[in-house]
């Protein structure tokens, strides 16, 4: 399978802390992977990294064959941040068509494609300011998917919503990955994991796994992926290795 | 760029702050340029009454000869050196401010065009609304002009095309040159209420203290005399406001410099504004 996004030896230090250590992994072009591992690990610094944005201290990360931040690939990618990104004065629709116009070929009809894609629909005209957390994150996410980019980095874009919208959600990844979208998905919620083609398991800041998600509950010898996590975590801990 | 400029062209159209901001700028334009002139010279009674406050002393046809459609090109700029541009550098600051604070940059920075691009994007649209502005300001100070020379039965005698043109480019020099001091605060702290307090506390307070510091330190007085405050001053006062001092006189028109001078210090200003704020979110871009 053709490689969307290819991480090599990738170190990456926020003031005097490691954050990430020597970090290597690709993700194939037209799936969902999924970032999982704890609060602080590093998942959106290697986010942050593969979107540009982040300033490295050695190793390479690639996109769509080209250097990670490159012009050429701003129209290419879009980037879900874990804070809402949103102006709370504008209207849901508002806030979509603004970062429609900025996009050549977009319009405001898929402006609001996106609004109803994220099921905020009946919410369109609705000041940001007045929506809840969850609905505020799915403004964020229509924003994000206006322009159709052909990687996607969402940053836990499933937090705060109910289940429902959760499995809506979830259904709207797999059908875009299915059309030929990359997509890299973090979350630290494990039953997250199972609907991902892959898994990259990530602990203070290495990668403990880097398989399918059947792979890795055969490799912890259980069926359950918090298990087999906490298995990994625990093999790693005893011989300092990475399983 | 051009999507850049539509985009927030769209963005700030449907920003009420916009649109409070602005219309705080009308109604003061007229408040003070017309309302209580106008007030002033009907309740003139040669005493000490409100007409006498409001005037500061000046006679009922000096104040009548201010309201006529041939001073419009002076009534509109009288006020910009401190109202209309504080309005305005509020404005520059909150436009680009709110999108560190809300987060949307981050997103535009990364996803969306080059950030000069994105940037310039914000500073076109700016522009357009600022010539917006000021015209808008000008037919309605026209309006009031001519609705006062009716009442009054006076002769209605347009301004001529030369002064019309001096106060028009006056006072998009003054604005242009407060909002992108504002546009410029709000990169440089990348959040909206400190850049809107820094600038604000720096062209109503911090400008009008240092020149009256000036008065009792005579080198300081050289800095005050380039500060943009007194530049946007000068420009108003070279083509014929009323400086603060004299009786009606307008905050913060003076005439310490000429109005080439002024006019030159003020696209100084401008273009060091404007490349300040491109430059620093060029630099902020770590891929290059």
């Amino acid at each position: 399978m053709e490689t969307a996004i290819e991480v090599r030896n990738l170190v990456v230090e926020r003031g005097k802390r490691r954050v990430l250590h020597g970090l290597t992994c690709s993700i194939p072009r037209g799936s969902v992977t999924g970032l999982l591992g704890p609060s602080g690990s590093g998942k959106t610094t290697l986010m942050r990294a593969i979107v540009g944005v982040q300033i490295v201290k050695s190793g390479v990360v690639t996109v769509l064959g080209e250097p990670a931040g490159t012009p050429r690939l701003r129209h290419k990618i879009g980037y879900l941040t874990q804070s809402p990104s949103v102006y709370a004065d504008l209207t849901v629709r508002e806030n979509a068509r603004y970062f429609a116009s900025l996009y050549k070929g977009i319009t405001p009809a898929d402006a609001d494609n996106a609004v109803e894609m994220v099921g905020l629909g009946d919410a369109a005209n609705q000041l940001v300011a007045t929506l809840s957390g969850g609905q505020r994150a799915r403004a964020s996410l229509a924003c994000t998917l206006v322009s159709r980019p052909e990687v996607l980095i969402l940053d836990e874009p499933t937090v705060g919503q109910d289940p429902v919208l959760r499995d809506e959600l979830w259904h709207q990844f797999r059908a875009m990955a299915a059309a030929g979208t990359t997509l890299l998905v973090s979350s630290h919620v494990m039953d997250e994991a199972s609907r991902c083609d892959r898994l990259l398991l990530i602990r203070e800041g290495a990668l403990i796994a880097d398989d399918t998600p059947d792979l890795v509950r055969a490799s912890a010898g259980t069926n359950d992926l918090d298990a087999a996590f906490l298995h990994l975590i625990r093999t790693m801990e005893k011989t300092g290795v990475a399983s | 760029m051009i999507a850049s400029v539509r985009a927030e062209l769209l963005r700030l159209g449907r920003w009420p702050t916009t649109w409070v901001l602005c219309g705080t700028w009308l109604v003061l334009n007229l408040t003070f340029g017309y309302v209580f002139n106008y007030l002033s010279y009907r309740s003139d009674d040669g005493g000490g009454g409100f007409a006498n406050q409001v005037s500061d002393g000046a006679p009922a046809s000096t104040l009548l000869a201010q309201l006529m459609p041939d001073r419009v090109p002076v009534t509109l700029v009288q006020g910009m050196p401190m109202f209309g541009g504080a309005l305005v550098l509020i404005l520059g600051a909150l436009a680009v401010g709110s999108g560190y604070g809300w987060g949307t940059w981050k997103t535009v920075f990364t996803t969306g065009p080059r950030r000069v691009t994105a940037m310039g994007g914000t500073l076109g649209a700016l522009g357009i609304m600022l010539v917006g502005l000021v015209v808008v300001s000008f037919i309605l100070d026209l309006v009031a002009a001519f609705t006062v020379a009716a009442a009054e039965s006076q002769p209605t005698t347009w301004p001529t095309l030369a002064d019309s043109a001096q106060g028009l480019g006056a006072g998009l020099l003054i604005c242009a040159m407060w909002m992108a001091g504002g546009v410029m605060l709000g990169t440089l702290t990348r959040g909206p209420a400190l850049a809107v307090g820094l600038g604000l506390v720096w062209s109503l307070v911090v400008e009008n203290l240092l020149r009256g510091v000036a008065g009792l330190l005579g080198p300081l007085e050289t800095v005050t005399n380039v500060l943009p405050g007194t530049a946007a001053g000068s420009i108003a006062g070279a083509i014929g406001a009323v400086v603060q001092s004299d009786p009606n006189g307008t905050p913060g028109v003076t005439t310490v410099l000429g109005g080439t001078a002024a006019a030159l210090l003020l696209g100084g200003y401008l273009l060091a504004f404007l490349a300040a704020s491109l430059a620093l979110t060029a630099r902020r871009d770590v891929t290059t």
